[in-house]
């Protein structure tokens, strides 16, 4: 998927939870809470849809705030890996 | 675990064996093709070489000196004349042929280009995680395209695999036949920084090792020899086959010596290929199986491996066990639920050790002098010095038991009060198996309590269960804390009862506690008795009856078990089914007040029930006891009020029975005159149905109605106490619509959803007139049950039943493959300490499971905590002015803080409404977060293998019925079953794309708009607009479009004229108002011009491709569009429509426009609703937790050997679970290294599993010890 290809914004969408890149400091953070290396973190190819406007680039992590059946509201995230 | 293990396998690598490591570890070169000779010794370098290993028991091993029991075997192998490709890695062999220069053998790409390659691998950015992988595709890629060698020049040439083994050049001079011999001279030049970036492990797997210059013959012990009852020794069939390799090698080497023409030779190359290949595996497509002299296919090495028989799945994966038991199993109602009835023969044959110690030891003494053959008994006595005394043996049991002392180990027999788990397959879930306390009963036959066959799904139609005695004291007391039926009441799938009365126990308490019963006092203190109960029993309801005695009422009886305190609101099933009064079950203070007890009371699987309440409020084992006391009284009770069913019962009245016939009648009218009407053609049409399908829903909708009706006439003139009707109306067996079937008519037979027209030509049956028009004809069957059926209609019913029984076959074949691949994908997926979820190599699944992190088995219904429950039962004994808002509000601040936001606002939201004191609600609110602690998930659960099951075991009660329609509506979806599984097989499209397009706020509301909407949406091709077309095959086709077509999709000639110009083949020559006129460029030949015809036909002139349909649809005051097919991407650009909710039911086109995050939602959205669709209960955590784990990769992916399984870290589960030797074969090449920390790999080396309590250790630390 290109760049070009999406003229709409879909981050409106119902479906598409807000997408944030986090610092790295905070980044820091989130791999010494789970105690996890970053590839071990659910992973988000760099063009995803959802994410492509933000100016990611591979190495970075996402935090994902998801709308909960259960919790009302969650936290997850990704690390941005090369396609 | 009782005894240490002594070893533990740390890890496994795989690789490949090179030649000097077969010569190093091969203790004999076998050259003689004779295995035995005259005297049946062993042939010294023959297949049974002594050396090899030994089979006999008395002999002993010539290589290391053990005897049978403990020689492991020693390879031998064989020197083959001439080189051979290893079937296993043929695929490799062929990659590389066309990677490599043939001439220096470096990679087919520049030195650039490796370099970059190798940097990627080499730097491990580990963001390159899932790019790294594709680095050998590229490559072959690029090489397959190179004419030049970028590194020495050479011309290269196209190569021609013939499969199976057959590698072709084709140089400028002709075909070259690559030998093996050239390949592996090809290979031994790679270096090995090449083939590291490929992907191989040159320290395990050098390409060269892949050609075969010496054979491994495996030993003796791996192919035994068995002797036939004749004495005839027959071999095994892999011996077989190396006798053929032996064979033709020596032939071969002969030939070689004796200076043979090659042609000859090569011949016999080509045969020692073939016999090679075959000896790995006899199932390679392209040449022909080798066959034993009996004509059966040869079983060799990759045969032994693959399949459910094949080792990993049949013996390594699933392995026997000593100390069960199975037989058939038969219900007794007398017997506690936890309980399981034991025949005394099967007792006396199961043991459990049994330490002697001071305490036990007169016990002892006494089964002993029974022995094996008088119950209770011993079969065994192990002494503190290991000798085990078979008492079978022992004539004097006496002195034996005399001389018994403290320490000695007694296997006696099992007996009552015991604990053994049973098991009935298939085992879809937890509750398949359950621990159960032993009662050894007289007879033959396993006996369960009836209330428990729902969970194993059992009933007593000559089903058989498992049963299996734990041995160790570790495992007794695991079985009895997580295993036993009042710990299984609450199905971990939703969070309800899965227990509960069922059949007659709910009609029995159905009569027990409706208004009219009454009992003496007699009567009731029997039945109380029977129930348990000891303490003062309650004053009789009904005094000074007309003989002046006292009566209890039913009522009185049921509430003697209920907890004291216990205060419940229900509808009963019984109340909807006829007054329809709501909340008519009221239990206060622990008395039935009012109501009856039916299946939503005291029902299995019904949440929210008596049984539910109880089972939460008092715990389970309060639960059990008080379903126990009530069914064992509601037993006694109906036994003796006697409860039948028969005839009789369905017998109609002589008015009824005319009634039913003439409103049958009446339907056939109606449908005769819509035949008519649709005949006239003034039939009104449903939008996207013709007429002959209109026609066609309309009957079938009409004859529906009549079958309802004859049900319900028939039904309603049976009076309130028909047997019938009481276990309909409260839920034991049967609906009105079976008794409407068995007394008034059975109604329209069908066939996949539709009525029955084909068999014969124009007609169903043979019987009748060609295009008969008469619903008889076309299986509405007006008879009932009781009457019995024509036999015309019996043929029709037939035909019905016979799609049922095929679709049972089917589905349990389709849901139990499901079960299987999901049960893979996630049997490794646990809850880690940290409270996410993760598998056994750290990835993390979920951060926190089910986003709450709480266990829905420990949940109610779902939710940690009932939170108006807990306000109902403290209002009872609340005392004091309601609290203010502001106290709320601080106290509940107070104790909710660990909450997540949903609840949080859930218990704030109940306490404000609830008029409760402030010690109410600071008591209410500590046993909230008491109760939410409680159900929290505990560190080790498997959630993955409960998820998968939770998933995998509804499927197995889902219609496979692929389409429906709802309705008289156009749009067919596919739902239950197949649906399900195209969801977690993630496919690219689905069978049946469809997609709901919201309109704008602004002309949501107009009917106009959304249908020029609806036109800008729909695919318009030109075909669809034309009336006819005129074909001139030399110069021209002239276009006639139907002016109505035109203007019913808003098209113009115009923007026809434009979208056609982009056609090279032909020019647009003049157009008239309603005709194009196309010139042909160039001459053509008929097929092309109709090629050309057809490619304008399929031209897109206006609307998204692939939507094949469109839907208007009112919803309230807003008009949906709903879509045949499906392209998300294209709809967002309409405009006109809201963006933001537009629907697609093609999960993975939206993974690719709106992301994996989106994808992941839409998963959750589609399983759910599929779910719910068919009245099946998940809960919702589990469905997060699929869709989780099929995004987690970045990447829709499968639940199956494609996704998950297949790209499990682990060699073992892979090759357990599906192709299993290319598996093996891959991991040996890349060198991996099986960890063993997931399930399956545990369980296939014989260790613990690293899930739930096998996760648990007992760590101590030394240095604290003095």
């Amino acid at each position: 998927m290109n760049k070009d290809d999406i003229h709409v914004d879909i981050s409106n969408h119902i479906y598409v939870p807000k997408h944030e890149i986090i610092a790295k400091q905070e980044a820091e953070k989130v791999l010494q809470k789970f105690n996890c290396k970053p590839t071990e973190l659910p992973l988000i190819f760099e063009n995803d849809p959802a994410i492509i406007k933000l100016g990611v680039k591979p190495g970075d992590i996402i935090k994902i705030t998801r709308q909960s059946a259960t919790a009302g509201e969650s936290l997850y995230y990704r690390y941005v890996v090369e396609v | 675990m009782s005894i240490q293990a002594i070893k533990s396998i740390n890890a496994i690598r795989f690789s490949v064996w090179s030649p000097n490591e077969i010569r190093k570890y091969s203790v004999a070169e076998i050259t003689a093709p004779e295995t035995y000779d005259e005297d049946g010794m062993p042939v010294q370098g023959g297949l049974m070489d002594g050396r090899l290993g030994t089979l006999e028991p008395g002999q002993k091993c010539l290589t290391c000196g053990n005897t049978s029991a403990r020689c492991p075997g020693h390879f031998g192998h064989i020197e083959l004349a001439e080189p051979v490709l290893h079937i296993a890695f043929i695929d490799n062999i062929y990659k590389l042929l066309l990677a490599t220069c043939r001439s220096c053998s470096r990679l087919k790409i520049s030195q650039d280009e490796i370099d970059e390659f190798a940097k990627i691998t080499n730097r491990d950015a580990v963001y390159t995680i899932i790019s790294r992988k594709r680095i050998p595709e590229q490559i072959l890629e690029k090489s397959k395209k190179t004419k030049e060698c970028p590194h020495c020049g050479k011309k290269q040439y196209e190569l021609i695999f013939t499969k199976p083994t057959i590698f072709i050049e084709k140089t400028d001079i002709g075909e070259n036949r690559l030998l093996p011999i050239t390949i592996r001279e090809r290979f031994s030049q790679i270096t090995d920084d090449d083939i590291k970036i490929l992907g191989y492990d040159p320290a395990t797997a050098r390409p060269e090792w892949f050609i075969l210059q010496a054979l491994p013959v495996p030993p003796v012990t791996v192919r035994p020899s068995i002797i036939l009852e004749t004495g005839i020794r027959s071999e095994d069939d892999l011996t077989h086959k190396m006798v053929d390799v032996i064979r033709v090698n020596q032939r071969l080497k002969e030939s070689k010596e004796a200076g043979t023409p090659p042609l000859i030779v090569q011949d016999l190359v080509d045969l020692l290929q073939y016999h090679a290949t075959t000896y790995f595996d006899n199932e390679v497509s392209g040449i022909p199986q080798a066959h034993h002299r009996s004509g059966r296919p040869l079983k060799t090495l990759t045969q032994r491996l693959k399949g459910k028989e094949g080792r990993f799945r049949g013996s390594l994966s699933g392995k026997r066990v000593d100390f069960s038991s199975r037989t058939v199993i038969s219900p007794d109602p007398n017997l506690d639920l936890s309980e399981v009835g034991i025949p005394e023969t099967v007792a006396m044959k199961l043991t459990i050790p049994e330490v002697v110690t001071d305490w036990n030891m007169n016990r002892m003494k006494k089964i002993i002098i029974n022995g094996p053959n008088k119950f209770p008994g011993v079969n065994y006595i192990v002494r503190p010095d290991g000798v085990k005394i078979r008492l079978d043996f022992v004539e004097d049991r006496s002195i034996i038991a005399k001389n018994l002392e403290v320490g000695y180990l007694v296997e006696r027999h099992l007996s009552d009060g015991d604990i053994v788990m049973f098991n009935r397959q298939p085992s879809l879930h937890q509750m398949s198996i359950m621990a159960h306390h032993v009662r050894v009963l007289p007879g033959k036959t396993f006996r369960l309590h009836p209330s428990v066959c729902p969970p194993y799904n059992a009933d007593f139609d000559g089903d058989e269960m498992n049963l299996h005695v734990p041995q160790s004291e570790e495992a007794r007391a695991e079985a009895m804390l997580l295993m036993r039926v009042q710990d299984q009441l609450i199905s971990p799938r939703y969070g309800g009862p899965i227990i509960g009365g069922l059949r007659d126990f709910i009609t029995g308490s159905y009569l027990l506690t409706k208004d009219d019963t009454k009992l003496s006092v007699q009567d009731f203190s029997n039945f109380a008795m029977l129930g348990g109960f000891n303490g003062v029993l309650p004053k009789p309801k009904f005094n000074n009856n007309d003989d002046g005695s006292s009566m209890y009422s039913g009522k009185q009886l049921f509430s003697l078990f209920l907890p004291k305190d216990f205060n419940y609101v229900i509808t009963s099933k019984w109340s909807k089914g006829t007054n329809g009064t709501d909340k008519d079950v009221v239990i206060k203070n622990g008395q039935l007040i009012s109501g009856v007890i039916d299946k939503s009371s005291i029902g299995a699987e019904e949440p929210e029930s008596v049984l539910h309440r109880i089972a939460k409020d008092y715990g389970n084992v309060e639960a059990k006891t008080f379903l126990n006391s009530i069914l064992i009284i509601v037993k006694q009770f109906i036994t003796h009020y006697g409860f039948s069913y028969g005839y009789a019962d369905l017998e109609l009245d002589d008015n009824v029975q005319q009634n039913i016939l003439s409103e049958i009648e009446n339907s056939y009218a109606k449908v005769y005159d819509l035949i008519e009407q649709a005949k006239n053609g003034t039939l009104k049409l449903t939008r996207g149905l013709s007429s002959e399908e209109a026609l066609e829903a309309y009957i079938v909708n009409e004859l529906s109605k009549a079958r309802d009706k004859a049900g319900s006439m028939a039904s309603t003139s049976f009076d309130e106490n028909n047997a019938g009707k009481i276990m309909a109306i409260t839920g034991a067996r049967g609906s009105s619509l079976n008794i409407g079937q068995m007394a008034g008519a059975l109604g329209q037979q069908s066939r996949r959803g539709q009525r029955l027209h084909k068999g014969y030509n124009n007609r169903a049956l043979s019987h009748f007139k060609n295009n008969d028009r008469n619903p008889d004809s076309h299986g509405f069957v007006k008879s009932n049950y009781r009457d019995g059926l024509s036999s015309l209609e019996f043929f029709f019913h037939a035909m019905g039943g016979r799609e049922g029984l095929v679709d049972t076959a089917v589905r349990t074949q389709q849901s139990g493959y499901m079960q299987r691949r999901l049960i893979n994908a996630l049997e490794h997926i646990r809850l880690e300490y940290d409270g996410t979820v993760r598998d056994p190599h750290g990835h993390i699944i979920q951060f926190l499971y089910g986003e709450d992190g709480i266990d829905v088995a420990k949940s109610d219904h779902g939710e940690s905590f009932n939170i108006n429950r807990l306000i109902d039962s403290q209002k009872i004994i609340d005392v004091g002015k309601p609290a203010l808002q502001n106290e709320i509000n601080l106290i509940a601040k107070k104790y909710t803080k660990s909450f997540n936001p949903r609840l949080k606002k859930v218990v704030l939201e109940s306490l404000l409404l609830s008029k409760l004191s402030m010690e109410g609600i600071e008591k209410v609110c500590k046993k909230g977060l008491d109760l939410y602690n409680k159900a929290k998930v505990e560190p080790g659960q498997a959630v993955g293998i409960i998820t998968a099951q939770s998933i995998g075991e509804p499927g197995t009660q889902m219609t496979l019925r692929t389409f429906h329609f709802a309705g008289i509506r156009e749009r067919n979806v596919t739902l239950g079953l197949p649906r399900l599984i195209e969801l977690v097989d993630a496919r690219k499209k689905p069978v049946t794309p469809t997609m709901d397009i919201f309109l704008d706020e602004k002309i949501k509301s107009s009917r106009e708009n959304a249908i020029k909407t609806a036109r800008n949406i729909l695919q318009t091709k030109i075909g669809s607009l034309i009336s006819n077309i005129e074909t001139d095959y030399a110069t021209q086709l002239t276009l006639n479009f139907n002016p109505s077509r035109l203007k019913e999709r808003d098209c113009k000639i115009e923007t026809i004229k434009t979208t056609l110009q982009s056609n090279k083949k032909l020019k647009v020559e003049s157009s008239g108002n309603t005709s194009l006129v196309l010139k042909l460029i160039g001459t053509h030949d008929a097929p092309s011009v109709i090629a050309i015809k057809n490619k304008i036909l399929n031209t897109t002139v206006k609307g998204i491709s692939e939507i094949e349909r469109v839907t208007l649809v009112q919803k309230g005051d807003q008009w949906i569009i709903q879509t045949t097919g499906s392209n998300l991407p294209k709809v967002l650009e309409i405009n006109g429509i809201d963006t933001k909710t537009v629907r697609t039911n093609n999960v993975s086109e939206i993974a690719t426009t709106l992301g994996i995050e989106a994808a992941r939602n839409a998963l959750i959205d589609e399983l759910t609703s599929t779910l719910e669709d068919q009245g099946l209960e998940v809960d919702v955590r589990y469905i997060m937790l699929v869709a989780d784990l099929m995004c987690s990769r970045g990447y829709m992916q499968q639940i199956g050997r494609h996704g998950i399984a297949g790209t499990k870290d682990s060699v073992l589960a892979r090759a357990a679970f599906e192709i299993t030797v290319p598996t093996i074969s891959h991991a040996a090449l890349s060198g991996e290294i099986e960890k063993l920390k997931g399930v399956t790999e545990n369980v296939i080396v014989g260790s613990n599993i690293p899930i739930g309590s096998g996760i648990v250790d007992i760590y101590m630390n030394m240095t604290n010890q003095n």
